[in-house]
């Protein structure tokens, strides 16, 4: 496969989203820009300006309609995707480190940064999916987390839970209509701080990355682990890929360390690992620094990932991607085939 | 135009292009195969002519997209990118060098290979600190520079002269046994190729026939009449009707990426090759009538 290099940003990416139909591409980095790419072929769309600092993250609502970014500007802002007019400023007193739309899209929740004597915070805004509606001042809810702030959050399915990653390496299940506190179950090793948590197809279990080496996934009802995937280096990013049942991993030694070594030690690779028999399959390398985001496109066909060098590399599998199965995975295609013909021959 | 150059000398053909500015229309030729060939003229820098030939074949390439998808494809373009045209603009957007990425479960031991130099280097470590050993005293010095190198044989080698009357005969036959045990033992001394074989020559002239050889061929079809559209893996689901296929190997065009029109099926078991074959020989696929028959061993 030949990767598409997308060269928009000056500084290193902090996070890159697919929208639902698997054809933009959205990147944010901590030069003060969004850029939105067509995922088939690495066209530019268009820029949105605004931020006055790093943006951190991002996210696109189900419709591809209303585009939610978060900045160190301590400001979560709404873009029209279409124009790239901005639509709605939320100020907060820290950083915000991550915003998420809820699976219909009608809630957002940011993360928001301890610092300056603020604790870490959950914050919950109602949205409007309509470019000209009005977008409400309020904040709905307001989670703070006093124990240990949270670095990644996300909605499970039918907006039921927040789930929360935390600087400590433990994951914390909120109610979704109230914010009480259900669970928190340290998953990852002790104060090693997850870094990344992105949703399975139906968001009923999710992955985690986390700087300890390994990444889970992870049930959103019970917080109960699934599978371990260990890799050899600190990871940043961790995502599912649809149609194929495989994880991608990204990390890379941290961007302060990465000068005292050779682009060979650093492992600036994305590991690819079956998701269920939890083993590595390969790795694809290209970027000369720490990949510190990766996204799978929702179609399967692709998949994209960000690194500290500045880069967006969207690759599209070819055949060997799709052709690749476990003996045991042949076999029982085999055996559905024969019984579907048997099944057809019968009726 | 074709018939007024033949009246022409051929001599004085290139003088007449020379001297004419105007340049021949282009033109389009609609080939057998369903190609185009489109020949331009144009003049250079230097005033040459300059004749482009292009072959093109339009592929009719149907795909249902998601009316969602398509409209976004209409939308303007906006921000830093508003003044870029269609398609992907250079200066954003780039394309990589080919990567070969093919999961398997033994990525490991390919990706081995390549770290084989630090393999080297522990090796070298692990020898660094031996001490050097005398074979015939047992001293630490080299066994060339040892004192009693001419009165006394080495250690293991005593027992091997096996006679007490063999300073001669001993030294006739070690020179005969260092000759045909190949230039191992002296370096650079010419070992005449026949006398190669003994050693190491023997096991690389086995291996000549690189990884092919070590196949067992007894359990491997070879098909040949296959059409050009074949996939392995049509290939396989048909012979995996027999028993297990352990190897499918179709050869492509390397350019087009066509087959060949011959592939070779390996089988774990014999037995389900010989059924196999009896099976699929004749067999109608993609409108060709296969032929199957077992791989003979390359001459």
């Amino acid at each position: 496969m030949r990767p598409i290099l997308l060269s928009g940003h000056e500084r290193a990416l902090t996070q890159i989203k697919y929208n639902r139909d698997g054809d933009l591409l959205f990147s944010v980095s901590k030069d003060q820009q969004i850029c939105v790419w067509f995922a088939h072929n690495g066209e530019r769309l268009g820029t949105y300006h605004g931020h006055q600092g790093a943006i951190w993250t991002i996210d696109v609502d189900p419709t591809s309609t209303i585009l939610a970014s978060g900045s160190a500007d301590n400001t979560i802002r709404l873009w029209e995707i279409k124009t790239g007019r901005l639509l709605k400023t939320w100020d907060f007193p820290t950083a915000v480190k991550r915003v998420e739309f809820s699976e219909d899209g009608s809630k957002l929740l940011g993360v928001t940064e301890k610092r300056m004597g603020h604790l870490g915070t959950i914050v919950v805004l109602d949205i409007k999916l309509d470019v000209d509606a009005e977008q409400s001042d309020e904040k709905v809810m307001t989670i703070v987390c006093e124990d240990s702030k949270p670095t990644v959050a996300g909605w499970s399915y039918l907006s039921k839970y927040i789930i929360a990653g935390h600087e400590d390496g433990s994951i914390s299940q909120f109610d979704g209509k109230n914010g009480d506190l259900l669970y928190n179950i340290p998953i990852h090793e002790l104060n090693q701080p997850i870094t990344d948590l992105q949703w399975s197809h139906d968001r009923t279990y999710f992955i985690t990355a986390s700087k300890d080496k390994t990444s889970k996934l992870i049930t959103a009802k019970d917080l109960e682990v699934l599978k371990t995937y260990p890799a050899d280096t600190p990871l940043n990013s961790a995502t599912i890929t649809r149609k194929k049942d495989y994880v991608i991993l990204g990390g890379g030694q941290a961007a302060m360390d990465v000068t005292t070594t050779s682009a060979r030690q650093g492992k600036f690779e994305a590991r690819f690992y079956h998701k269920i028999f939890e083993s590595e399959i390969g790795r694809v390398r290209g970027h000369f620094g720490p990949l510190n985001t990766v996204a799978a496109d929702p179609t399967g066909k692709s998949y994209a990932s960000g690194g500290e060098d500045g880069y967006v590399r969207i690759h599209h599998f070819d055949k060997g991607y799709y052709d690749f199965m476990y003996e045991v995975e042949r076999e029982r295609q085999n055996k559905l085939n024969q019984q579907q013909q048997q099944q057809a021959a019968t009726a | 135009m074709a018939a007024l150059q033949q009246k022409h000398d051929w001599a004085d053909d290139d003088e007449l292009e020379e001297t004419s500015t105007e340049l021949p229309p282009p033109q389009k030729i609609t080939n057998k195969d369903g190609s185009t060939t489109i020949i331009e003229y144009r003049l250079n820098d230097n005033g040459q002519k300059v004749k482009t030939t292009r072959r093109i074949r339009y592929i009719t390439h149907r795909e249902v997209v998601n009316p969602r998808v398509a409209e976004r494809k209409s939308w303007a373009k906006f921000g830093l990118s508003a003044k870029d045209g269609a398609g992907p603009a250079p200066d954003t957007t780039s394309v990589g060098e080919n990567i070969i990425f093919k999961p398997s479960f033994n990525w490991r031991q390919d990706a081995k290979d390549e770290s084989k130099d630090p393999n080297a280097q522990a090796m070298k470590d692990k020898l660094k600190d031996k001490k050097v050993k005398c074979r015939i005293c047992n001293g630490e010095h080299f066994t060339a520079r040892c004192p009693y190198k001419d009165t006394m044989a080495p250690i293991g080698e005593a027992g091997a002269g096996a006679g007490a009357d063999a300073a001669a005969g001993a030294a006739d036959e070690a020179a005969a046994a260092s000759a045909g045990a190949a230039g191992a033992g002296k370096k650079g001394s010419y070992v005449p190729p026949a006398l190669r074989g003994a050693g190491a020559g023997a096991a690389a002239g086995e291996r000549m026939g690189g990884k092919y050889g070590e196949r067992d061929d007894l359990a491997t079809l070879r098909v040949t009449n296959v059409s050009e559209m074949a996939e392995e893996q049509e290939l396989r689901d048909m012979f995996e009707r027999f028993g297990r296929v352990t190897r499918v190997f179709l050869a492509k065009d390397r350019d087009t990426g066509l087959a060949k029109g011959f592939a070779f099926i390996s089988f774990a078991d014999r037995s389900d090759a010989v059924k196999a074959c009896a099976k699929m020989d004749g067999f109608g696929f993609r409108h060709l009538i296969l032929r199957v028959e077992f791989a003979k061993k390359a001459a």
